[in-house]
């Protein structure tokens, strides 16, 4: 039989029964739906992500310590072991150009003369060229050591008067202190400038490390290891170690990169860096570039990905039993018209593949609905994050051959049956 | 079609089924049908009517003997050929009118050919053609549950034709019928007959026998007599041939 015929018939009878029909696919369009919407929203986070990182931060190298293959991204289990010192010896090694500490400091507010507003997400204290010249828009960098901040515009334009270079703050730190700081420079946009604090817009605040982390560090006892005791230590030596630091190797090439994190990895673990004394077969020092971080996030968005496709693979397995399942019941409801049909002249191919036909429209027509449904709920999804929307298209043909393949494997069973039926027993069943 | 003259024969055919003991429901049946003639089958249940059918129907094949349908030997065939040789040689007619449910009557009357291979518009053309002449022209589009009775027998009829078969195959096919319909369907039959069908047709009531040339009678798997009607006299004496000469067209 020409397969358009064995189409249309198959489409026939599935139109017969539109309600068992329709439950019967659902559990195909829920595993075909779940797999797209996530695989859509992983793929738009990923863009996202990486259309967030600037080419000139390609050189910086993340450094932390934390114990080897502790998972979680930047910072995962990160202990404060390094010095200022360190630093500043690691950025005289060759192949270095600059080393300095990352740290946030918690704030409440941030006044401008009269008008006070809150400041949640605190003061990012970090080095001078943290900030590159070409992102700053007006003013200039921060310099090490000076009551001097650079805002980004979300910051510079939440007073009601426009924050401009040249202006004096108030900062009101989490402990209730006041610090003023003066307006050096304005960057030219909102978006983060790094892994440790994120690519999403939000007003952001950038300080020298030296005095606001050193001063915040030594008044709140940061700077310890891994224990309270180990805190005391450091705070009795009294110098505020940093959790993060940041690395800027001469340029962004691999070889480049690769000598300045070996330069920095090897003072750092060598007995003359006050890191050392803090290291121990527990903790390791981690150099990354965003690059490498992404990859690590990479690995929890798949690991992620990999979960929930499982979890769609079981609705699929649920699916397809439940076309098989329908199909049974089809067969068994509609012997007397294999009976009929194979007495006036349908070979069991014929059956065979008019039932296989209907299973295999069954789960085609669960997936093209599940990729709908999936790619409206990733559309939606990034839309709610403000992520930027990817279509894995190759998701979507694969889908497609999925439902193909579900239906396929559901209906091979039940149409083997409906084609094995004797005609003489199918035109006797009532 | 019309390379011999007989359009199905059975020699010394037996059908023997295994349910504990073994059941002979066909003892060493030998019949001719001649082309173009109107044979009726009778009997008590058990008689082996249905198995008789069921053989020439290319339904199944026989212990012994053998069934020759459109000139071949139904039990020499495969699966596939005696699927082929049902679907183009016999036409079914059914008690209880068999149509597909989700197909409309022209649909229904094209299926046959749907499995031969005919293309959409020719067989639906043929359907449309069959369907005027059992006088359903206007109804071609109607679904079988928007059809009475009568009407889906004539249906029926069109799709046991349309493949031009060697024989039409009818097993009591004006049992779900009122005795009107019952006749429309059987003059039906003599109008087909008339222009050169082979009609074999089993019934247990005796007014539907008379249509035909002649009336096997079968008993426990034996023909117990073949009665020829027409004014011929039957092949046993004292048998009432003819009662009612005037019961078929010819």
């Amino acid at each position: 039989m020409n397969p358009l015929e064995s189409l249309r018939l198959a489409w026939r009878s599935i139109r017969g029964h539109r309600l068992r029909s329709a439950l019967t696919t659902l559990g195909i369009v829920i595993g075909i739906a779940a797999v797209i919407a996530f695989v859509t929203l992983g793929a738009s986070l990923q863009a996202g992500v990486i259309g967030d990182i600037s080419p000139d931060d390609q050189r910086n190298l993340y450094g932390w310590a934390a114990e080897p293959n502790t998972e979680g991204g930047p910072l995962a289990g990160a202990q404060p072991v390094f010095t200022q010192d360190d630093l500043d010896a690691v950025e005289d090694r060759e192949d270095i150009d600059a080393a300095y500490g990352y740290a946030t400091l918690q704030t409440q507010a941030i006044s401008n003369g009269e008008e006070t507003v809150a400041q949640g997400s605190g003061l990012i204290a970090s080095g001078p060229s943290y900030i590159r010249e070409e992102r700053i828009a007006e003013g200039r960098q921060f310099e090490m050591g000076a009551r001097e901040a650079v805002l980004n515009p979300a910051a510079a334009n939440q007073f009601e008067e426009n924050v401009s270079v040249g202006e004096n703050l108030t900062v009101t730190m989490l402990g209730g202190q006041r610090m003023d700081v003066e307006v050096v420079g304005i960057t030219d946009n909102s978006e983060g400038l790094s892994p440790f604090e994120g690519f999403e817009s939000s007003p952001r605040v950038y300080v020298p490390t030296n005095p606001y982390y050193t001063e915040q560090a030594s008044m709140l006892g940061i700077g310890g290891g891994g224990g309270g005791g180990a805190g005391n230590q450091s705070l009795a030596g009294g110098e505020a170690r940093f959790l993060a630091i940041i690395i800027e190797a001469e340029s962004a090439d691999q070889t480049d990169i690769d000598a300045a994190r070996e330069s920095a990895t090897d003072y750092l673990e060598s007995d003359a860096a006050d890191a050392s004394e803090l290291l121990d077969d527990d903790l390791e020092v981690q150099l990354q570039t965003s690059t490498e971080l992404l990859g690590q996030l990479q690995d929890v968005l798949n690991l992620l990905q990999n979960f929930i496709v499982g979890i769609a693979a079981i609705s699929l397995l649920v699916g397809s039993i439940g076309i098989a399942n329908i199909m049974l019941v089809s067969v068994t409801e509609r012997t007397r018209e294999i009976g009929i049909m194979k007495a006036v002249g349908a070979q069991n191919r014929d059956v065979l593949g008019l039932f296989l036909t209907e299973s295999v429209i069954l789960g085609v027509i669960g997936a093209i609905l599940g990729t709908g449904l999936g790619l409206v709920g990733g559309y939606l999804g990034a839309q709610y994050i403000d992520l930027p929307l990817v279509y894995p298209l190759e998701y979507v043909a694969l889908a497609i051959i999925v439902g193909m393949v579900v239906g396929i494997l559901a209906g091979l069973y039940p149409a083997w049956r409906a084609a094995r039926t004797d005609p003489i027993d199918a035109l006797r069943y009532e | 079609m019309a390379s011999s003259g007989t359009a199905v024969s059975l020699s010394n055919v037996r059908k023997t089924y295994r349910i504990g003991e073994p059941v002979h429901a066909l003892d060493g049946v030998s019949l001719e049908v001649p082309r173009g003639s109107y044979t009726a089958i009778m009997g008590p249940s058990g008689s082996g009517k249905s198995t008789l059918m069921n053989l020439v129907g290319c339904l199944d094949t026989p212990t012994e003997g053998t069934v020759v349908v459109g000139g071949q030997d139904v039990g020499t065939l495969g699966d596939r050929e005696r699927t082929r040789l049902r679907g183009t040689e016999v036409g079914f007619v059914f008690q209880t009118f068999n149509l597909m449910p989700r197909l409309n009557a022209v649909e229904n009357v094209a299926l046959p050919q749907l499995f031969q291979g005919v293309g959409r518009a020719e067989r639906l053309e043929r359907a449309r053609d069959l369907l005027e002449r059992v006088g359903l022209g206007d109804r071609t589009d109607h679904m079988p549950n928007e059809l009475s009775g009568g009407q889906r027998q004539r249906v029926a009829l069109a799709r046991a034709l349309v493949n031009d078969p060697a024989i039409v195959l009818a097993d009591e096919p004006s049992g779900n019928l009122d005795t009107d319909t019952e006749a429309d369907i059987l003059d039906l039959f003599d109008e087909f007959h008339a222009g050169g069908t082979t009609m074999l047709v089993v019934t247990h009531e005796r007014h539907v026998a008379e249509r035909a040339d002649r009336i096997v009678h079968l008993l426990d798997g034996r023909i117990e007599r073949i009665e020829e009607l027409n004014g011929a006299s039957g092949s046993q004496p004292g048998t009432p041939a003819g009662q009612e000469p005037g019961g078929s067209d010819e």
